[in-house]
């Protein structure tokens, strides 16, 4: 019952994101992106293909983020807006049962958005070669850790928005985004200091944000080298125990908001 | 009979193109005078790999991509403008290869053309050097990297002892060719000779795709071609000599007594020419170019 309710939530996540204009803009943009990856190898050497992959997986990247952004930050927001949430919880819904689907409908639209992106990746990259070679294979893994990626995103500007404003909230979570892609350099910079206060000040601040720059594998299987499953295993686990700790702070912020 | 609707809108289409028309006049105007300002020097805003890394937010190989395609396009803009000063391809190079360690098409490159001396390259062997090694360390499965190592070593520095080192190291990779264990030990053996550098650079043309190491590779390929071929008229001439007492006044002179088939053409499909001492020659408007005498010329017997 609890799990069919949760499930209706983001199905209802999903339906409405997918109404959303700016969505198909976005998606469509980045499949032209990704096509036009086909002139930018003509201007370089030996590596048109390479190109092709490294566009289309950043182009698939960044347009994830834009998509995880603009809707994750009205995801609470535009429920308490429109009062459709008062309504929600009138029914016998538990407020994480609410946080809950949100999240999962977010991460289906996200899903469902790359696929296409993905679509748009490998005709482009079946029109440049003709073929698929064996390594091709290995973009899949490549296009796995930017879910990987959104998913954190998503339970980051879910975090964001439970209690904070859709702009401020789309702000936060570009600045973790930024200061988590680049957590090692903040974590060596502690390093090189030698004042070990610094350095245990920085080697939290490592542990605490989401480290993005751990899904960054463009540059592995843009030339044909595969990614090791311990390593997609263990990036699998931390997103999960990541997102799950932003959920469960998102759902206790949530429960202890007055919604009057 | 053109209709009203039309006829009221020809005065606005009018102005319309008229002012297109000076405004495209205008523009090329400013771009005459925009001239000697945009020719600023090309400068490097952020020189350092590691820190364009951290900036590029996670997308570090697509980054290098941009910047391997700049270093293509420098290289290319230099040599048509006839410059050479290649200040930034080392920097570049060190910055894609920083971003991105796994573009081999940038160690190879790079390896060519940071060493090729003026106005073909940067004339910098030991930044090709530090650049190959970082390859090595980054791509060990690559065992072309060793060749283009000791190549190197054997062309550029003539370092033979190094140069039969790298390509013994190279040659212990599975993937590697049986003929780098013979290259180890024909430098180690007979140092630099021309043969030796003929395989050399026809292995390099061989393995690249790439069309501006391959068009420079076999330019190479043509000027030894041609000091072989001279190397092989000389000793004809030589023979003419020791026979008849006086140099041939002619390769023809040389066909008519047999000891050549007829006259050779280099690869520009010119005729080399004889100079009264008996040495070879290309012929002047040969675009074929001999600057890579590297191999001790046989030794000649002093003329009568």
């Amino acid at each position: 019952m609890i799990a069919a309710q949760t499930l209706a939530i983001a199905r209802n996540t999903f339906r409405e994101a997918v109404r959303d204009r700016v969505l198909y803009n976005l998606v469509a943009f980045a499949v032209i992106l990704i096509a036009s990856a086909l002139l930018f190898g003509e201007i370089s050497i030996g590596v048109e293909k390479t190109i092709l992959i490294n566009i289309g997986l950043s182009s698939i990247s960044v347009f994830g983020l834009l998509i995880a952004i603009f809707l994750g930050i009205g995801l609470v927001h535009k429920e308490i807006d429109k009062r459709s949430l008062y309504s929600l919880l009138s029914k016998p819904i538990h407020r994480w049962q609410f946080v809950v689907g949100k999240f999962l409908g977010l991460n289906l639209t996200l899903l469902v958005n790359t696929l296409f992106m993905s679509m748009g990746l490998w005709g482009a990259l079946y029109y440049l070669t003709r073929s698929f070679q064996p390594e091709d294979v290995y973009i899949w893994t490549a296009i796995y850790f930017i879910l990987l990626e959104l998913f954190l995103v998503t339970a980051v500007c879910l975090f964001f928005s439970c209690f904070s404003t859709p702009i401020l909230s789309a702000i936060f979570t570009f600045l973790i985004y930024v200061v988590g892609s680049a957590a090692s350099d903040v974590r060596d910079f502690g390093t090189l200091t030698k004042n070990p206060l610094l350095e245990s000040l920085t080697t939290a601040i490592y542990y605490l944000l989401p480290n993005f720059s751990d899904f960054s594998v463009a540059g592995v299987v843009s030339h044909g080298l595969p990614v090791g499953s311990h390593l997609i295993l263990l990036n699998t686990a931390y997103a999960v125990c990541y997102a799950s700790m932003l959920v469960i702070a998102a759902v206790w912020i949530f429960s202890k908001r007055d919604l009057k | 009979m053109i209709p009203a609707r039309t006829r009221r809108m020809a005065p606005t289409l009018g102005l319309l193109l008229a002012a297109w028309g000076a405004s495209a006049l205008v523009q090329m105007s400013v771009d005459r005078e925009m001239a000697r300002y945009r020719e600023s020097p090309e400068i490097l805003w952020i020189s350092s790999g590691k820190v364009l890394r951290t900036l590029s937010l996670g997308h570090q190989s697509l980054l290098a991509d941009v910047y391997w395609t700049r270093t293509v396009q420098y290289y290319g803009s230099r040599l048509r403008d006839h410059k050479t000063d290649f200040s930034l391809l080392g920097p570049l190079l060190d910055i894609t290869v920083t971003l991105d360690p796994q573009l081999t098409v940038a160690y190879y490159f790079g390896s060519i053309f940071l060493s090729e001396k003026p106005p073909r390259g940067a004339g910098d062997p030991k930044h090709a050097i530090a650049l190959l090694q970082h390859g090595i360390v980054a791509n060990p499965d690559e065992w072309r990297l060793w060749h283009h190592l000791g190549f190197l070593y054997y062309w550029e520095l003539r370092d033979y002892v190094r140069a039969a080192a790298a390509y013994q190291a190279g040659a212990k990779n599975p993937k590697a060719r049986d003929w780098m264990k013979v290259m180890a030990a024909a430098i180690t053996e007979k140092g630099g000779n021309l043969q030796t550098s003929l395989f050399l650079w026809s292995r390099i043309y061989d393995s690249s795709e790439d069309p501006t190491i391959r068009k420079n590779a076999a330019g190479h390929i043509d000027g030894i071609k041609a000091q072989i071929d001279m190397e092989a008229i000389e000793k004809r001439a030589q023979q003419f000599q020791v026979e008849n007492g006086r140099w041939p006044a002619s390769i023809a002179e040389m066909v008519s007594h047999g000891l050549l088939p007829g006259v050779p053409v280099d690869a520009a499909g010119f005729p080399y020419r004889l100079k009264p001492d008996g040495t070879a020659a290309l012929h002047p408007a040969s675009t074929v170019t001999l600057d890579y005498d590297h191999s001790p010329a046989p030794p000649r017997a002093p003329a009568p």
